[in-house]
């Protein structure tokens, strides 16, 4: 509530202020950047990518955007450095990953939570999924469930990293089990974890939807649940959810992306983004290259964002108080 | 001592100094489990850097010739130039105007040519405009590669 | 031989025009200080977002092997490796280039680059189902035990003295420990803010290489007899060719652990040039003479990196898992494309997969024609008097360390390093170990790391790192390469006579 209040105020004063903001009329001058917080290649730079390309379109934002990688432990170098060193002049903007940075900001360690971002609008959301090997003896998570009762903390499970999304999917899936598994974080996001559920490394893995599903076309993997609360109709529609299975988990590990920028930037480009970014979201040639690309579309406006991210905030406090 | 010795033994120190600072701090941080890899390393090099001191004031160390005074005073005049241009002039005055006043330093500082000539100031100002306006040309119009900004661009 | 079916798709105009920009254009954007082949690949994704899928895929194939053979002219001309593949090309390119045979060292650099490059790529399109299998059989125990392989070699690599070269390596080692430590998320070393995101690779090689080489042309000062100027020999393409044949071991050295090593994902070619650089020497009857302008270490160096390119590639191809950085971003030049690299690639998009292969196949050659082209005028670089030479090479590392990642802290870092290294270069330290350090220093803690858990969760540590004929074959290797130095270290210390000053 506070959060909206706060969005509320901003979109007021942005109107009394905008007339006066010259800086604000003529922007954007010049390329704007974006601030992926993982590796060139990874899904969310892949996505960046690609929705951010018709942005020097003259009915858009008319100046293109171009990415800036800075991966590292697990998202905490991008979002610690958008939070305290980039400018808030507008021509920076941050890729935004929840509940990653709302979990890591609760765990504490840096420098970053929800209010030293402005959300500008969300573009996509990536559930976790539950794989394991294509010759691996479960079938159902029903089978995982009975497996992991039986050897308690043996059941190799791989993921992106601490406190991520696949990360609250598995703490989320060892609450309703109420078994004890080996989550195992791997440096290099959900490529390196696939791998490890490829090559055996590993009993099983949490990984993307959009990845997962990628790996199981190559006839690589077996998805035996996704974490949300409804099936993916458009890529995995024989895929049960977690709470088909028999498992209470909710849809607080699904991954959302979108942009954001730093507190502190002029409310009047904030509104200015806001109205334009989500329009960039919906061009028919992002959602064809998404589709293709296997990644699920999810467009949210900057006052949706703010809600969802306040929603988050409150489940995953509660879900990481006792860790 | 000779001078070589003493020449080796001040980095051979400096070095072994911040070995142990680095296994210091190793060892004291928390949690344990992040700073295990840290502390097989500051082992060995707490070590390493033992060897390599006692070789110093030993003598033994002989690879390396050391800094002349006049070398030292050579280098320093285009040192400062880049350390003023890297912490300072790049994100004041922006890197194209800043890499050209660089530029400029440096070619005037350590060319031969006397200061005087007038062919010498023609011939280093339109290298430096030459050199940085095909590095604007392809960084910054045909890439689009960002650079510092600062006051100009 | 399916492949040869597809070739007549290469040589339609706008494929080739394609296939040409690429390889030209990979080269230019290769050779530029502090675009990695990483970074031009994803520079240019946006360009096929227009283009049909094969078209695409020819500009992306072409310019992966370009950058990469791109990446030694910068490396042997100015000392700036353009990647952490380039940083052997450097060692004994640039001193060829020092002394007038840049031609020379470039012809060299380009020839072994096609001859590597074009075997990798035939890897790839005979071998790939086998390799596939090869590529998952390294777990996190053996890329451990690779990684500690590779620190075995920094005591022997480019350094005159034992201790000091053992000493480089482990600085190298703390150095990539420095920022956020990627497993706890906890933060380590981290001094100032420019150092959280820690110290990266390309920044610190840009330091490390070209700054000690930019204090180097300071220390000879202003004095006109001191600026001496280099007599650029012309060098004929036909002994260029006699030379390559002549040099069998270092080719076939290179090659081979370069499509080893670029086969192993996690690892990818960041180190090939290294390691081979370090084998030819070792079994090279002139040791003494690396280092100081040698062409083998030139082939060995550039062969290895060209031969890691088609293998990279195959875990991408047929199991969709990117084995490094690069086929990363390739695989998103795919992913636009609607194309999904798995086991059943080849026979899904033949047409597309099998243009893709071709265009790096030809792009090999084009390369090496076009590099040859450009030698001898590149070459002419080593006659620019010293105060430009000097000027231009701080400001391209200056811009390179930059572009990175948009950042002035990464800027602070690589001069910072660069001073240090000069200082230390000047009391027997090198940077080659350093890097080499920097390099592994990840690549073993963060296996290291993973196979624990992995291990605490199964058999527990000792079945698990030592367990299996592969992880001890590793440790048997390891263990031979320390007796190696040593035995080595003993035998160069025995030969050196007491009183050498090596004045540098």
């Amino acid at each position: 509530m506070k959060r909206l209040l706060t969005g509320l105020t901003m979109a007021l004063t942005s109107l009394t202020v905008a007339g006066a903001a010259s800086a604000a009329d003529s922007y954007p001058e010049r390329p704007i950047g974006v601030a992926v917080s993982y590796g060139a290649g990874g899904a969310t730079d892949f996505q960046a990518r690609i929705v951010t390309m018709v942005a020097g379109n003259e009915d858009l934002l008319g100046q293109p955007i171009y990415i800036i990688n800075k991966p590292g432990a697990g998202g905490r170098v991008g979002w610690n450095w958008l939070a305290t060193q980039a400018d808030n002049d507008g021509y920076t903007m941050g890729a935004y990953n929840v509940p990653h940075f709302i979990a890591q900001s609760i765990k504490g360690g840096v420098k970053y939570s929800t209010d030293s971002f402005e959300p500008i609008a969300n573009w996509g959301s990536d559930p976790a999924v539950f794989v394991v090997g294509k010759d691996s003896e479960f079938n159902s998570m029903e089978d995982v469930v009975a497996f992991a009762k039986e050897n308690p903390g043996k059941l190799t499970l791989s993921g992106a990293g601490l406190f991520v999304g696949h990360h609250i999917a598995a703490l989320q899936i060892e609450k309703a089990c109420d078994c004890k598994m080996a989550y195992i974080p791997t440096k290099g996001g959900g490529a390196a974890a696939m791998k490890a559920v490829i090559a055996g490394d590993v009993k099983a893995g949490i990984n993307n939807l959009s990845d997962a599903f990628r790996a199981r076309e190559a006839g690589n993997v077996k998805i035996l649940g996704v974490a949300d609360l409804e099936r993916n109709e458009e890529f995995l529609s024989d895929v049960p959810t977690m709470m088909e299975a028999g498992l209470d988990v909710d849809n607080s590990s699904v991954n959302f992306r979108g942009l954001m920028v730093p507190k502190g930037t002029d409310p009047a480009i904030i509104e200015t983004l806001a109205a334009k970014v989500p329009a960039m979201f919906e061009n028919a040639r992002v959602a064809k290259r998404m589709k293709a690309g296997g990644s699920p579309m999810k467009i949210m406006t900057r006052d949706e964002v703010l809600k969802m991210w306040a929603e988050r905030q409150e489940t995953l406090e509660e879900l990481l108080k006792g860790l | 001592m000779t001078s070589t010795r003493i020449q080796h033994t001040i980095p051979a120190l400096v070095v072994l100094a911040i070995a142990v600072v680095v296994a210091w701090l190793s060892f004291t941080q928390e949690p344990v489990e992040a700073f295990l890899f840290p502390r097989i390393i500051s082992v060995f090099f707490v070590g390493l850097a033992l060897w390599n001191a006692y070789r110093a004031l030993a003598g033994l160390a002989r690879v390396g010739g050391g800094i002349s005074s006049t070398v030292a005073l050579n280098v320093l005049p285009g040192l400062v130039v880049a350390l003023v241009f890297v912490f300072l002039a790049a994100t004041k005055l922006g890197f194209y105007v800043s890499g050209a006043l660089t530029f400029l330093t440096i070619y005037t500082i350590y060319d031969p040519v006397p200061l005087s000539s007038l062919n010498g100031w023609v011939r280093r100002i339109v290298t430096t405009l030459v050199f940085m306006g095909v590095m604007y040309a392809l960084f910054a119009l045909l890439l689009q590669v960002q650079t510092p900004r600062g006051m100009f661009f | 031989m399916e492949f040869l079916g597809y070739f007549g798709g290469v040589f339609e105009p706008v494929a080739f025009m394609l296939l040409l920009g690429g390889t030209v254009g990979g080269l230019i954007l290769g050779a530029t200080p502090g675009l990695s082949p990483t970074m031009a690949v994803a520079l240019l994704i946006p360009f096929t977002f227009q283009l049909s899928p094969t078209h695409g895929l020819i500009l992306l194939g072409a310019a992966y092997t370009s950058t990469v053979a791109g990446g030694a002219v910068s490396a042997i001309l100015l000392k700036i490796p353009g990647a952490p593949a380039n940083i052997a090309t450097a060692l004994d390119g640039h001193e060829m280039a020092k002394q007038g045979e840049g031609a020379r060292a470039l012809h060299l650099s380009f020839l072994a680059s096609g001859i590597g490059g074009v075997i990798g790529v035939m890897l790839l399109i005979f071998l790939t189902p086998v390799l596939a299998e090869w590529a998952l059989a390294f777990g996190p125990s053996h890329l451990f035990w690779m990684a500690i392989l590779g620190v075995t070699l920094i005591g022997s690599l480019d350094s005159k003295s034992f201790v000091k070269g053992l000493l480089s390596g482990c600085i190298g080692l703390w150095l990539a420990t420095i920022g956020y430590d990627d497993n706890y998320g906890v933060p380590r070393f981290i001094f100032s803010d420019a150092l959280t995101g820690g110290i990266h690779i390309i920044p610190a090689l840009i330091g490390l290489f070209a700054i000690p080489q930019v204090m180097e042309m300071f220390a000879k000062g202003r004095n006109a007899s001191a600026i001496e100027q280099v007599t650029v020999t012309k060098h004929k393409l036909s002994s260029s060719f006699r030379e390559i044949a002549k040099s069998g071991r270092a080719l076939s050295i290179g090659t081979v652990i370069g499509s080893i090593i670029g086969l192993i994902p996690g690892v990818g070619g960041q180190i090939a040039g290294l390691v081979a650089y370090d084998q030819t020497r070792k079994f090279s009857p002139h040791k003494a003479k690396f280092g100081t302008g040698h062409p083998e270490g030139v082939i060995a160096a550039e062969s290895a990196n060209n031969a890691m390119v088609g293998p990279s590639l195959v875990p991408l191809l047929t199991l969709s898992i990117p084995g490094s950085p690069t086929a990363a971003v390739l695989l998103g030049g795919l992913l636009i494309h609607g194309i999904f690299p798995g086991g059943d690639l080849f026979e899904r998009h033949p047409e597309v997969i099998w243009t893709f292969i071709n265009s790096m196949l030809l792009g090999q050659i084009l390369m090496v024609v076009f590099g040859i082209w450009i030698a001898a005028s590149a070459a002419r670089i080593a006659r620019a008097p010293m105060p430009i030479m000097a000027a231009a090479v701080l400001i391209l590392a200056v811009f390179g360390s930059y572009s990175v990642q948009q950042s002035m802290g990464d800027v602070y870092i690589m001069l910072i390093l660069g001073m240090t290294m000069y200082a230390l270069e000047k009391f027997g330290f090198s940077a080659a170990p350093l890097v080499l350090g920097l390099i592994l220093g990840d690549i073993a803690e963060d296996n290291f790391i993973l196979g624990s858990r992995i291990a605490d969760a199964t058999d527990g540590s000792m079945i698990y790192f030592f367990g299996g004929t592969f992880n001890l074959v590793l440790v048997a290797l390891v263990l031979g390469s320390v007796l190696y130095s040593f035995i080595s270290n003993r035998a160069i210390n025995d030969a050196l006579p007491t009183n050498t000053k090596a004045e540098k």
